[in-house]
């Protein structure tokens, strides 16, 4: 699959679903948890997120725009306790663009200052959990 | 329990090391178990203005434009694109630090809200956009702005009107590119015409106006989205090109063109 093709398929809906399950509300509220120290450092925290389910070792792919001039942060959370989960961020080319990135026993986040506008890939994993599928979501900031 | 959870999680964060994590990944072909997420989350427009003001100063009261007298559609795609311009025109508004004209849109919003009859899930943030526009509490404005948006596509969701939410998200689009190409266009440089690039969200809109039922579809607005759209994709979409002084002016005209077009059109 292309470049082009990734970007076409990933397009759909801007909100999660109505039906976005508690748990995913839970992993969200550890996300805008994790999130707390970086607002009081001026970053302003989007209201929209992304979220979902994954298996152990199983990784998720988003697209996302980022700019040029702004600083970035992304915060993951999930609701199960010793779930190991893990945000990694790459640029169109494939490379490895985080400047800083860290993790916890129920959260994960990565810090972006792009060196360029354009397209880049949010990759989220569940590396360890005692369920078989573990919720997750992911909120960003910027400043 | 759960914040003393979190906070005790990250006393315990570590720093990952690099070398765990692969420096460079095939985006062209991601592992399959790597499945693409759906969900496109569009840029608020001060987030492209936060990097604006950084390279200059901007003179946003030039870009700001009135609601005042701001008229209700005639039909709900209308009306769902006219909110998303009103919202992001709130964003502008917040970066001239205009607290009347904040608070002007504060009231339009409820005004378009309650014609696409989701009334009630703005009025509490149109109510605390006047109190934070009175406190010049310009943060506080921004972060209401995105919570009305949140909020009002959230109730359309729930109504089953999915595609009416993505409207409301191109329509504060195409304000947003349209103010940034009026201030890249009153001083130029190439960083700041590279804010445009912008092709998985003109991928995202393409797509999604693609795919609206025939009862939306049908509205001459809606063709008139998707021709602009595409206008606009060859001339923000390719990588690592630099966008010219005449590339901004062209992508302006356009977005302009379909921004007068969603305020005027009878239909």
């Amino acid at each position: 699959m292309n470049r082009l093709s990734l970007a076409l398929f990933a397009a759909a809906a801007v909100l999660l679903p109505a039906s976005a399950s508690a748990t995913i509300d839970d992993s969200l509220s550890f996300a805008l948890e994790a999130a707390d120290p970086f607002v009081k450092q001026g970053f302003s925290v989007r209201e929209d997120y992304w979220g979902g389910d994954l298996p152990v070792k199983q990784t998720k792919a988003i697209v996302h725009q980022l700019f040029k001039g702004i600083e970035y942060w992304f915060w993951m959370g999930t609701e199960v306790k010793d779930a190991k989960i893990s945000i990694h961020v790459y640029d169109s080319d494939g490379n490895l663009v985080e400047v800083e990135a860290k993790t916890a026993s129920r959260s994960a986040m990565a810090r972006v200052v792009p060196k360029k506008t354009g397209s880049y890939y949010l990759i989220v994993e569940v590396e360890k959990s005692p369920e078989e599928r573990t919720h997750w979501a992911l909120a960003y900031g910027f400043r | 329990m759960k914040q003393s959870l979190v906070l005790s999680s990250l006393l315990a964060a570590s720093t990952v090391s690099f070398a765990q994590t692969p420096q460079k990944i095939d985006v062209g072909s991601l592992p399959s178990q790597a499945t693409l997420v759906e969900n496109v989350v569009v840029p608020v427009p001060s987030e492209v203005f936060s990097a604006l003001d950084r390279v200059g100063k901007p003179n946003w009261e030039q870009v700001l434009r009135t609601t005042k007298d701001q008229a209700v559609g005639e039909s709900q795609p209308q009306i769902a694109l006219q909110l998303g311009l009103v919202i992001a025109e709130g964003f502008i508004a917040v970066e001239a630090e205009n607290t009347e004209e904040v608070k002007r849109i504060g009231g339009t919003v409820q005004k378009l809200s309650r014609a696409l009859g989701v009334e009630q899930h703005v009025t509490k943030h149109a109510n605390a956009i006047l109190k934070s526009a009175d406190a010049k509490d310009w943060v506080g404005v921004r972060k209401e702005l995105d919570r009305t948006l949140k909020d009002v596509r959230k109730a359309m969701l729930d109504l089953g009107s999915e595609p009416l939410s993505q409207l409301i998200s191109l329509g504060g689009w195409l304000r947003g590119t349209e103010a940034l190409t009026d201030v890249v266009s009153r001083a130029y440089n190439a960083d700041s015409a590279e804010l445009l690039h912008q092709p998985v969200l003109l991928d995202y809109f393409h797509k999604r106006l693609t795919s609206m039922p025939a009862n939306i579809k049908k509205n001459p607005l809606i063709d008139d989205m998707q021709k602009g759209v595409l206008e606009i994709r060859p001339l923000v979409g390719m990588e690592g090109a630099q966008i010219s002084e005449r590339t901004v002016k062209d992508v302006g005209l356009v977005a302009g063109r379909l921004v007068k077009s969603i305020n005027s059109k009878i239909n």
